[in-house]
């Protein structure tokens, strides 16, 4: 993440303010600015509260005045108190808001993103990082950051009211002050600066233990970790753990400490001075009892008013640099490349040639896909085999736009996929992934991927009964429309891997494009099961364009043409009768995959 | 009252358990709330010694004093430092430790009482509250509050007695009658008796307001930690969006459960403004009226100027307490409620006894295993998974269990793992209802491929040995078993490999990478009975057919349970079991079940006439 661009601290307040403004109005803005006067009114009140009631009581009236005049101050404070209390929790949720309401503009830009962008490793890296600034609590990330202006702008406020008034009175008290302040700033900046590093050290530690934690009671996991015992293994893990990441915050705490003694071991010295210079001045008669209050206050509170802007600095250092990667991530994956044309013919079987291919992924040092040339034409059943690893699936994400070429061009009934919108390109594909599960969303919402009740009925059915799940979904409690999983609804249901993969085929079913690719559709399905989606297979492709990739090479069958590839390259092309006359790499694997449905007991000595 | 009570047991349980962490933390943090009480009264204290010095003009003492006061808090500011210093790293402690409990008990209970939703609920629903609103760390911090918070006003009482007792030196007009003890401490009383009844007030009408609203706001929070982890953050949903263009409703979802969060928080927000604003205005009474009183007291020669201070700092510590007292005790409320399904779930029993006999230690792997009259259905659904299912299995033969999806295969296996029990009948081990064994040892009869088989981000040879010893020769044995040896050694660190990215470094594996190490694990634990589900799913035909030519070798002396949708494996297992709908109805050799034409036939045609 070393070439991510830098943005300047004022760049990345004028962006916070600019989106605060936008989600939670100017009057959000207007409560920070009367929360920072107020806050730093209040101090100098209080601070000068015991030198005023001592200035009314030692001075010479009648009781009653005297008494007013305490009053009407302590009146004053209150008021002021009361509206700062108030407008700082305004403040507070104000803030909060602008955080919530930052949450889609992330989420957004995940979903909107390019895919393959978006799949690697980095990209993943980059939307975790991301996702802490909206994502972990009040104190870290853009709420907090956009907080700190305001604190920085508030402390830094008192201190230069305080200093005015210390320096009004005396200069080389002002010198002192600030030289002591100065130290103790430096001193806690070196401890902030190993806590933080100590506390981003724990955190990656944390990683591992929020992992043990997910994981040791993940529901699944459960028969694994008692068949295996493994709860040993994962409790010693745990405290391993756990002693890493409280030594590490440990280092950090003691850092701070040694800073905090220091700090207090300087104020003696600073307060001596001070209080031995201001008695003198009182024996000396040049002050009275109410200033000498006044000013003891004073000293006690430039030292709150610097420590308070230190920690808002030490935060917004923090903070800044987790907004860095927020807006890292939301300045990546876009593709300048992507193309505005649109398609001549869409919603129309197509004829897709692929030229002289290369796919290579971010990190590797070696090609998936070779120089792969390749055309499909419309209308085609096509099966794609292979060992695990040669290829298969990285074609079929190049085939539909997800994944774009290192090298090579891909055409769309002659036109370049490149100059195509992205979406324009995955509307012509219906895909079953390898990758069986449902999104914890109503079963209809798995299947039309519209919103609520957005959906065809009579064509979910269709696609349902096709896939031969509508039995199964209609014998839910809620039928269709019956969640997946509890994740967002209590009363949702499991799907069995079976079940699921029909469930994938009905998505891609009612999809209805011109082009299905099947990756393992079968894989967790029943003989039976098996068997009837290969009869209906033809039915289910009527006037489509079909690539079925599998496993299982009895599906090549109703294929009019298997591509047999090998480490990234198509080696052996044709149907099933001319690949097992040519007797090759085909014919091999398919007779080691059928030997054991024949009849005859000799073939299984083979392998006694 | 008997609120009160219960809230405070539970207080107290947690307390205890915090104790039994480490036993150093509630003394130290005994002297912490000691500590800061001390430096409080005394700097009251000394400052009014100071002024009535300063006043007196006798300026060598009052630099004394003034070098008291700073001395004083010199050494309390040092050793509180200190003593945060400890607390932050045992707070640390205590909020992990709390997920080391959770998980101790989860593992302790059985499978089946795990399951349950209702257990599982309340470990998740004690975790997210304590990560939202603070756990054991904040209950102990709210304790020593509470704890200060009665010390300031036990210390404040009777200072504020000792006020009301100093009589004015001149009783002339109405302040001289204030001043007086008698009238002063009624007023006083009066003062403290109105801001506790006011504060107490406010605290009820929104204590209940606040549990409304917190009990009506359910699980938004885990809908959009759904959202974000599972949905948007994992790396297989993000091609399904796309190409099936699920972006807006999937945006939707996001934002229609971010506003209703918003919302939620936005109604604390102003509930708890409302309720603050109340307590403020009532204390600001408080406050502007005892500082009038103890300026009467001043002003009449009660006490000096000095003493006024210090007693307008006291009548200012008596307000606060009292108001965090009431705040704390809401708030304990507010942790106690939350940390209820907590201890309930650490009170949970397991459904099912423990057996205790231990299992026979036999050498030549002769266990019988039989199914009589075993039927079972899943907690919480009414039809039968398996209905009156009666088998024996051979001893080191080769069984293979099919059927269609659904039919009861891998119940029939989750019961023989007991990891349910069965809802009637019983399954024996040697003659014995298996219920009878400790269950720890009876489990070390399997070993299981199980179809959701799971590999942690750890080590290679941790995963293989489950955490166990690491016995080199035995690993590379399950390694070259499993065909899983050429993987292992292409792994850049070989056995000390991570798996997986989670934790960093780790090596991604596919689907049958992992199903290899999965059998290698099986077959390190050299269990007497192996049973593999689905284990060639992931395959390619020829990892597969490696699998299956290794078969006989790897569970030579073992009895085998082989479950698969691939019919080409009954090949080479003698004995085959055909379940539909939850019973066995057939059973024979693969010859044997053709010849017969029933379901097994069926499948096996369905399956056998694409490749002849």
């Amino acid at each position: 993440m070393q070439d991510r661009k830098k943005h300047s601290i004022w760049d990345q307040y004028r962006y916070t303010f600019h989106y605060m403004r936008e989600k939670t109005g100017v009057f959000s803005l207007a409560v920070c600015a009367g929360d920072a006067v107020l806050s730093i009114m209040l101090p100098f009140l209080e601070a000068a509260l015991a030198g005023v009631v001592a200035a009314c009581l030692v001075s010479s009236g009648p009781a009653g005045q005297i008494l007013a005049m305490a009053a009407g101050y302590i009146i004053l404070l209150q008021t002021v108190r009361f509206l700062q209390s108030h407008v700082r929790q305004l403040r507070v949720k104000l803030l909060f808001l602008f955080r919530g309401k930052m949450g889609p503009e992330l989420d957004k830009k995940s979903l909107e993103m390019d895919g393959q962008s978006l799949e690697s490793t980095q990209g993943q890296q980059k939307r975790r990082a991301a996702s802490r600034n909206l994502y972990s609590g009040n104190e870290q990330g853009i709420e907090a950051f956009a907080a700190g202006f305001w604190d920085i702008l508030i402390h830094f406020g008192g201190l230069v009211v305080y200093g005015v008034i210390v320096g009004r009175y005396s200069l080389l008290l002002l010198l002192l002050l600030t030289l002591q302040t100065m130290c103790t700033a430096w001193f806690h900046s070196l401890a902030g600066k190993r806590e933080y590093k100590m506390e981003e050290e724990a955190r990656e530690n944390l990683n591992g233990l929020m992992y043990l934690k997910r994981e040791s009671i993940a529901p699944g996991n459960g028969k694994d970790i008692r068949l295996y015992r493994m709860d040993r293994w994962f409790l010693g893990e745990f405290h391993e753990w756990i002693g890493k990441v409280t030594a590490l915050i440990d280092k950090g705490t003691t850092a701070v400490t040694a800073a905090g003694i220091a700090g207090a071991a300087l104020a003696f010295i600073r307060n001596a001075a001070v209080y031995g210079w201001l008695i003198m001045e009182m024996a000396k008669g040049n002050l009275t009892l109410p200033v000498f209050l006044l000013y003891v206050g004073i000293v006690a509170g430039v030292e709150i008013w610097m420590n308070g802007l230190f920690d808002a600095l030490q935060q917004s250092y923090v903070n800044k640099k987790i907004m860095d990667d927020y807006r890292d991530f939301m300045e990546y994956g876009v593709l300048k490349e992507d193309g505005e044309e649109t398609l001549k013919n869409p919603g129309s079987i197509h004829e897709i040639r692929l030229e002289h291919i290369c796919f290579r992924y971010g990190g590797s040092d070696a090609d998936t896909i070779h120089d792969l040339n390749l055309t499909i034409r419309p209308g085609e059943r096509l099966a794609l085999v292979g060992l695990n690893g040669a290829g298969k699936t990285t074609l079929i994400k190049l085939l539909c736009g997800i994944y774009r070429p290192t090298q090579g061009k891909i055409y769309l009934d002659g036109q370049d996929m490149d100059t195509l919108t992205r979406k324009e390109v995955f509307k012509e594909f219906s895909v079953v992934f390898q990758d069986v599960f449902a999104f914890s969303f109503p079963l209809a919402e798995n299947v039309s991927c519209l919103g609520t009740g957005q959906e065809d009925k009579k064509r979910l059915r269709e696609s349902l009964e096709k896939a031969g799940l509508w039995e199964k979904a209609a014998s839910l409690p809620k039928g269709p429309d019956t969640a997946m999983n509890k994740d967002l609804d209590e009363e949702g249901v499991s799907l069995s891997g079976g079940e699921l993969q029909k469930l994938m085929l009905a998505r891609a079913l009612y999809k209805d494009a011109p082009t299905v690719i099947l990756d393992e559709p079968a894989a967790a399905l029943d003989p039976i099961a098996e068997s009837e989606m290969y009869e209906k297979y033809d039915a289910m492709l009527q006037a489509k364009t079909g690539i079925f990739i599998s496993h299982r090479l009895s599906s090549t069958r109703f294929c009019d043409r298997i591509l047999f590839m090998e480490k990234g390259r198509i080696v052996e092309e044709g149907d099933h009768e001319y690949l097992m006359k040519q007797d090759g790499a085909y014919a091999r694997m398919f007779a080691l995959q059928a030997r054991y449905y024949r009849k005859k007991r000799e073939e299984e000595r083979i392998y006694e | 009252m008997s609120d009160f009570i219960s809230i405070h047991k539970t207080g107290f349980r947690l307390l205890k358990m915090i104790h039994s962490v480490d036993s150093a933390i509630i003394p130290l943090h005994l002297l912490e709330v000691c500590f800061s009480t001390i430096q409080i009264y005394a700097g009251l204290f000394l400052t009014a010694g100071l002024i009535d010095l300063l006043l007196k003009g006798a300026y060598g003492q009052a630099a004394q004093w003034a070098l008291y006061l700073l001395g004083m808090n010199l050494f309390f500011g040092v050793t509180l430092c200190l003593l945060r210093r400890k607390f932050r790293g045992m707070r640390n402690r205590i909020w992990l430790i709390f997920y080391v409990w959770l998980r101790e008990k989860a593992f302790s209970l059985d499978y089946e009482t795990m399951e349950r939703p209702e257990v599982s609920e309340k470990l998740l629903y004690s975790e997210r509250t304590s990560e939202m609103h603070g756990g054991l760390g904040v209950l102990l911090c709210r304790y020593c509050d509470i704890l200060k918070a009665l010390l300031n006003i036990l210390l404040s009482v009777g200072m504020v007695a000792v006020l009301c007792m100093a009589g004015p030196e001149k009783q002339a007009g109405l302040t001289g009658w204030i001043a007086k003890p008698l009238p002063s401490a009624l007023l006083f009383g009066a003062a403290f008796a109105g801001m506790l009844l006011g504060s107490w007030k406010i605290f009820g009408k929104f204590a209940a307001k606040q549990m409304a609203i917190f009990s009506s706001h359910t699980g938004v929070e885990n809908k959009i930690s759904y959202l974000q982890s599972q949905v948007l953050g994992k790396t297989e949903t993000g091609k399904i969006i796309r190409i099936y263009n699920m972006q807006e409703m999937i945006l939707k979802n996001i934002t229609e459960n971010l506003e209703k969060a918003c919302a939620y928080y936005e109604n604390m927000c102003d509930l708890e403004r409302r309720e603050c604003d109340s307590n403020k205005m009532i204390s600001s009474f408080f406050t502007v009226f005892s500082y009038l009183l103890v300026a009467v007291k001043a002003l009449t020669g009660a006490i000096t100027v000095g003493a006024f201070t210090q007693f307008a700092g006291v009548v200012n510590q008596f307000g606060n307490a009292c108001l965090t007292l009431i705040a704390d005790q809401g708030e304990l409320r507010k942790i106690c409620t939350y940390m209820g399904p907590f201890l309930q779930f650490l009170d949970t029993e397991n459904l099912h006894a423990a057996g205790s006999i231990p299992v026979e230690k036999r050498t030549d792997g002769e266990y019988e295993l039989a199914f009589e009259n075993v039927s079972f259905h899943y907690p919480g659904c009414e039809e039968l998974a398996l209905k009156d299912v009666n088998c024996k299995i051979r001893m080191k033969g080769k069984l293979a269990v099919v059927g269609r999806n659904g039919a009861g295969k891998t119940t029939f296996i989750n019961l023989l793992c007991r990891l349910y029990e069965p809802t009637a009948g019983r399954i024996t081990l040697n003659g014995v209802d298996i219920r009878k064994y400790s269950e720890e040892e009876y489990r070390t009869l399997f070993g299981v491929v199980f179809q959701d088989f799971r590999l942690f981000a750890f080590p290679v040879w941790k995963n293989i040995t489950a955490g166990g010893e690491r016995l080199e020769e035995r690993i590379r044995k399950a390694l070259r078993q499993a065909d899983a040896e050429g993987l292992v050694q292409a792994m850049p660190q070989g056995l000390d490999t991570n798996l997986y990215k989670n934790l960093g470094d780790g090596v991604e594996i596919s689907g049958g990478e992992a199903q290899k190490l999965a059998l290698a694990r099986a077959l390190y634990k050299d269990a007497p009975v192996v049973i593999l589900d689905e284990p060639t799913a992931a395959l390619d035909p020829e990892a597969e057919a490696e699998v299956y030519a290794r078969f006989n070798r790897m569970v030579e002396g073992r009895t085998s349970i082989y479950i698969s949708h691939r019919m080409s494996s009954c090949r080479f297992c003698e004995d085959i079991i055909v379940f539909d709908q939850g019973r066995i109805v057939e059973r024979g050799s693969h010859e044997e079940l053709c010849a017969a034409g029933g379901n097994y036939a069926r499948m096996w045609e369905a399956q056998a006439k694409y490749y002849t």
